[in-house]
């Protein structure tokens, strides 16, 4: 979304900001039934963004950000960098750490089942050979699961370990889709991707060899 | 006893329709999500807001709105005499209670299921009009915390003494023994008064009051 214009304009909970068949309530804002109109509700400065052209609905969004910014909280369909505290046969916990590119400020745990660590042979996933504790996961979060964890899953090209430590504490290389091992597989195309690798430092993300 | 002289000055040199001076202050408890002191004449206030944050009892978790809870209190040093017991009597329960239902119904609640918020007000100088300036100091640090509401409350006391109608009572007029009312009000959006006004002239001064110092910047 295009910022339009940044007003800094002071409200408080209860300004009307518009009505509601003209603006869009977006964050810090709410529509009142009985009158149809948008108050704010939150004490902050008002901004209005514009709506993406491709829309149906071509209203503006009025939003109101508040002084205290409250840390970022994972939503169903993010992404989110988790370290990994437990496996156990059919599930992996880990404490998620950022959400996005912000680290969050408060402690949230996640839960990765058997069935949404992969894509495909779902049922044949060994979770003592996908993870280890330790391990920095990129996984994105299916729900907000039950009352303990958010429900995880790493069952994308993009997602999965990101980085490790091998047991004598060596950074370990990602190698494949699948294999994340410290052992050299002596194959043309991984021979050269780690003739460069052997010149780069830290960690390498999950590519998809094709 | 004389509360209004002939020439309608109170005891302490207001007019029967004049307030007493108001002052807020946002932020004193840093560990708090929220806080706030309010001062209305030598009445003051301290209110904290921790929240929204998970439910500590969870027999008591909603699962579609969140749990707001309030506990109100006096400092032993409050009055003119040491209070034997700031908690737990029945009238800080009621005054808890009040504080409550007010401001669980300008919280929007529905946003937040699963949570609780906690607001502590404690009075700290009691000098008439208690109640309402917790709940004005309660308002102020529900903003300062960020958690979204429909509207802001006011709230101020009237009574009715010397057949003069009296904004804003002390304790001395307080405990006159004429009637008193406290009303709250939202001031933008059109709903929940907790009291019923005869003299038009104190409406028009509560709207006043509605929009003068609680805006901060």
């Amino acid at each position: 979304m295009v910022v339009k214009e940044e007003e800094m304009v002071l409200v408080t909970p209860g300004e009307v900001l518009g009505k509601a068949t003209e603006v869009k309530a977006g964050k810090g804002a709410y529509v009142a039934k009985h009158n149809g109109l948008v108050y704010a509700s939150l004490t902050g400065l008002l901004r209005t963004l514009s709506p993406p052209p491709d829309s149906p609905d071509q209203r503006p969004t009025v939003e109101v950000t508040g002084h205290k910014a409250h840390g970022p909280v994972p939503e169903p369909g993010s992404v989110v960098i988790a370290r990994v505290t437990k496996v156990m046969t059919r599930m992996a916990s880990a404490d998620i750490m950022c959400v996005g590119a912000k680290s969050v400020r408060e402690k949230f745990s996640g839960i990765i089942r058997q069935q949404d660590v992969r894509a495909t042979e779902i049922d044949k996933v060994d979770m003592h050979l996908s993870f280890r504790p330790g391990d920095i996961v990129r996984a994105s979060v299916l729900s907000l699961g039950d009352a303990r964890a958010y429900f995880l899953s790493t069952a994308k090209n993009d997602l999965g370990v990101v980085s490790a430590e091998s047991t004598a504490g060596k950074l370990v290389y990602c190698i494949s889709k699948y294999d994340l091992n410290i052992i050299l597989f002596y194959s043309f195309w991984i021979f050269c991707i780690l003739q460069i690798a052997s010149n780069i430092i830290s960690f390498i993300t999950l590519f998809k060899f094709s | 006893m004389e509360f209004v002289s002939p020439e309608g000055l109170r005891l302490d040199g207001r007019r029967p329709t004049e307030m007493r001076q108001l002052r807020a202050e946002i932020g004193n408890v840093a560990k708090a999500d929220g806080s706030a002191v309010f001062e209305m004449g030598n009445t003051k206030v301290i209110a904290a807001v921790y929240g929204p944050r998970e439910v500590q009892n969870k027999s008591q978790q909603m699962s579609d709105q969140a749990l707001v809870r309030c506990e109100y209190s006096m400092a032993n040093f409050s009055t003119g005499d040491r209070m034997r017991k700031p908690k737990g009597d029945r009238r800080s329960t009621e005054i808890s209670l009040v504080i409550r239902q007010t401001m669980e119904a300008c919280i929007l609640t529905h946003l937040m299921p699963r949570s609780q918020i906690d607001i502590f007000v404690q009075v700290l100088q009691a000098d008439g009009g208690t109640r309402s300036a917790c709940i004005n100091a309660a308002t102020l640090a529900l903003q300062d915390a960020g958690i979204p509401m429909r509207d802001i409350v006011t709230s101020c006391s009237a009574g009715y003494l010397n057949s003069t109608p009296l904004l804003d009572l002390n304790y001395v007029e307080d405990s006159a023994g004429g009637p008193d009312v406290t009303v709250d009000k939202v001031i933008y959006v059109d709903f929940a008064l907790n009291g019923r006004v005869k003299a038009s002239v104190l409406w028009d001064l509560w709207l006043y009051f509605g929009s003068y110092g609680l805006k901060e910047t």
